[in-house]
């Protein structure tokens, strides 16, 4: 059976991935539909929804809500993904070395891993920020630093239980080298479950984005949904548009991107693929 | 609306501290909003808004002062001023005792003055610029030798401004790092007990004070809640009983304004005259051309920011000198050359001149609540607009104070700075060449420089006539208006807010800097 007619059997899996692409198509559009700044003061602050023109209200200076979910979809998407590659790059390479070597190498690296899985994530994340000064660059490496222990855990898994098997052994003995048996054999051989874990990462990675930009952690000069919530936070009895529209695009986002990744995992994961 | 009330409560349940389930009964623990938390307890050292919260109720002054602004015994019984004006002599109260039991003599007085706060406080140097020295010819007298008369400087004897510290805890150390500046030890009405780090400072009643049956409450506890909108549950569910100083944001206290539990007052700033404004680095490009910096100043609509973020409670900026000071006439309207609206044609024109076309620069920002994030935000767009393109940048406090005043490493800040009630005390320290002060707060960090001006600001301190000090501050604003070495953005208007039953809170000048000696609640 194809990838396609895999995924397509969860129907909700679908329905995720038609709404993870209508926010990326929000997203690459949002210059074209909104070619404002997104902090731009363009009409009369307070506006309900639907007044003066704002579809969604604008907030105390005046600025376009849905301009702002429109352009922050963007930095929440790609501080998921660029936050994303780096966790998974780092934790495979971390994890597959421990599970390819073992011995000490593992032993040194799990200890590693584990003193990063003992603090706990979003406060290590305020942390990180905090010491570096918020910046895109910052928060993207903050996530990445407390992200990557579960990829180097699976990873190192999946590299034990590979390691062992006959079509390794069989490369083994006719000469392969460490690195192309790494890269070439056991590592596509455990693809799918790392999509599966960076797809699930990406919705985590948005959250702790939008987190830290509501507690005011967020680069000031970049518009993000966390930054709309927090900056409305206090109007909410007096403008409640202000950070509602944005807690949904996050709710949202967050939702389908966890659908999109249950599918993944379901059409994957061959142990799964016979139970329906 | 409930969700809301909720959450909010939920969240401040988070925050709680046990001491702060307020008792009512007679004395009573009165829980007020410190936002944000003070960097230390040394008002001797720093002004740091949050500081002056507290700290007046441990030490107090020479003098207070009431709410006609006229002077009434604190530390000192009375004074008495020569008919030269040189020698001012003050007969300390008998009997009084720091915290720790030692005696409070002109010793303390003689050292303070002299060697900290006309040394490392913001202020002190100016305040006490013509005291050439201290007699103390016993325990209980005092009397300040001033090279010329300093009329300004009765006006600066306050527990918040002028804090008398204890010299037998201090002398010997080094005054910036003292212990005593996390552990104060005063003679007012409260003592320090202790200090939670991201939650609290609990004083308890001093049983000692020498004013016969004060203080009337038990127990001042003053929380740190980071978010504005806790803050204003707090405050709504009686939880906390007072805030002050923008704790709670304008747009809530005109929502509870309208509650019977809570009262709200615009009191108590009189001898403070807040002014919000930008300091610029004029050593370097772009801001050390005047040009640049006037046509920032242009560019901004101080309307804007009053209407919008301060929910009108401020009025535009007419001039170096806040138009308060119109009542003894030192602030020119004639002389006020600040523009009455934003003019971008002219500041891009002026931009043009001095060739500061396409500039990029950093705009820091106040990091005392989210009200000075929105005028940063507003600010860097209508910089944008000139031309000026404003990356922002929102520190923590004391990394803020650092940048600012110790390593000067930044091209504009905004900030808000008290003119107080004379410019000697309030206005000089910004522009002043000896107020070019590396590592002090609040103080010349513009490193603005002119010897013109200089010579100015010494006639006026010492012009006793007050027609002719008019004329030499009137040039001082011109040439402030000229220079703009620091450009004005209006003039603020604080907001107390605090539980009804409370009362007798507002007794002195300084409202919520007072000591709350005479506090209670009534219920």
């Amino acid at each position: 059976m194809t990838f396609w007619s895999l995924f397509k059997r969860n129907r909700s899996a679908v329905l995720g991935l038609v709404i993870l692409l209508a926010i990326v198509f929000m997203a690459a559009t949002a210059q074209l539909f909104f070619p404002e700044d997104p902090f731009r003061l363009i009409g009369k602050p307070m506006s309900s929804p639907g007044e003066n023109g704002f579809l969604l209200g604008s907030d105390s200076l005046g600025r376009d809500v849905a301009s702002g979910i429109a352009h922050g979809a963007k930095t929440s998407l790609l501080i998921g993904l660029m936050a994303t590659v780096v966790a998974v790059g780092f934790g495979t390479i971390m994890g597959g070395l421990a599970g390819y070597y073992g011995g000490r190498i593992d032993d040194l690296l799990m200890r590693v891993t584990e003193m990063f899985q003992t603090i706990p994530s979003f406060i290590f994340a305020i942390l990180l920020v905090a010491i570096m000064k918020p910046s895109i660059e910052s928060i993207v490496i903050a996530i990445a630093v407390v992200s990557w222990p579960a990829v180097a855990r699976l990873v190192r898994g999946e590299f034990l239980s590979l390691k062992t098997r006959e079509f390794v052994q069989a490369c083994h003995t006719v000469g392969m080298s460490d690195i192309r048996i790494i890269l070439g054999e056991i590592l596509p051989n455990c693809l799918s479950p790392i999509i599966v874990i960076g797809s699930l990462m990406v919705a985590t990675a948005i959250l702790i984005e939008s987190g830290l930009a509501f507690l005011g952690l967020g680069d000031p000069n970049i518009m993000s949904w966390g930054f709309q919530i927090g900056a409305g936070r206090t109007l909410l009895r007096s403008a409640w548009w202000v950070c509602t529209f944005p807690g949904i695009a996050i709710l949202v986002t967050v939702l389908a991107i966890n659908l999109v990744g249950e599918g993944l995992n379901d059409a994957l994961n061959p142990r799964l693929r016979e139970r329906t | 609306m409930k969700i809301t009330k909720w959450i909010s409560g939920a969240l401040t349940a988070v925050t709680m501290v046990a001491a702060a389930t307020a008792a009512r009964a007679e004395g009573g623990t009165l829980v007020m909003l410190v936002q944000p938390e003070p960097p230390s307890l040394a008002s001797y050292l720093s002004t740091s808004g949050p500081i002056g919260l507290m700290a007046p109720k441990i030490y107090e002054g020479l003098l207070d002062y009431d709410k006609d602004l006229q002077a009434v015994p604190s530390l000192a019984k009375s004074y008495k001023v020569s008919a030269d004006g040189k020698t001012v002599t003050f007969n300390l109260q008998k009997g009084v005792k720091w915290h720790d039991g030692e005696p409070f003599t002109s010793a303390d007085v003689q050292f303070t003055v002299m060697e900290v706060l006309s040394k490392i406080h913001p202020r002190g140097p100016n305040s006490f610029r013509e005291v050439e020295s201290i007699d103390t010819p016993d325990e209980h007298t005092a009397i300040f030798n001033l090279k010329n008369p300093a009329p300004y400087m009765l006006r600066a004897l306050s527990g918040y401004e002028s804090p008398m510290a204890p010299k037998h805890l201090l002398e010997g150390e080094d005054y910036r790092s003292a212990p005593l500046g996390n552990k104060p030890v005063g003679t007012g009405p409260f003592k320090f007990v202790e200090w939670k780090k991201g939650q609290y400072i609990r004083l308890d009643k001093n049983e000692d004070y020498w004013k016969e049956g004060l203080p009337k409450l038990d127990r001042i506890v003053g929380r740190f809640i980071p978010d504005a909108s806790t803050r204003t549950a707090a405050m709504e569910n009686g939880e906390v009983h007072y805030g002050a100083y923008g704790a709670i944001p304008n747009i809530d206290a005109v929502r509870l304004r309208e509650m019977d539990s809570i009262g709200v007052t615009t009191d108590g700033y009189g001898m403070i005259n807040p002014m919000a404004l930008i300091e610029f680095d004029t050593t370097e490009p772009p801001f050390d051309d005047p040009k640049v910096r006037k046509a920032v100043s242009m560019a901004l609509d101080r309307q804007f920011l009053i209407d919008n973020i301060w929910f009108g409670y401020g009025q535009p900026a007419t001039s170096a000198l806040s138009s308060n000071f119109g009542a003894t006439g030192l602030h020119d309207a004639e002389a006020a050359n600040y523009p009455s609206g934003p003019n971008v044609d002219e500041a891009k024109k002026l931009l043009k001149e001095a060739g500061a076309e396409d500039i990029s620069i950093t705009l820091d920002l106040i990091p005392y609540g989210e009200d000075w994030r929105r005028a940063g935000e507003y600010m860097k767009q209508a910089l944008g607009d000139i031309g000026i393109k404003a990356d922002l940048r929102y520190e923590d406090v004391p990394t803020w104070l650092k940048r600012i005043y110790a390593d000067y490493d930044f091209d504009m800040n905004v900030n808000y700075f008290y003119q107080l009630p004379d410019p000697v005390l309030g206005v000089h320290r910004h522009y002043g060449t000896d107020q070019i002060r590396q590592g002090t707060h609040f103080v010349n960090s513009s490193r603005y420089s002119n010897p013109d001006l200089d010579a100015l600001l010494v006639k006026g301190a010492q012009e006793p006539d007050a027609e002719k000090r008019a004329a030499i501050y009137s040039d001082v604003q011109k040439i402030l208006g000229d220079d703009k070495p620091v450009a004005n953005l209006f003039e603020m208007n604080f907001l107390t807010v605090y539980d009804s039953s409370l009362k007798d809170h507002d007794t002195s000048a300084l409202g919520a800097y007072g000591s709350f000696s005479e506090a209670y609640f009534d219920k």
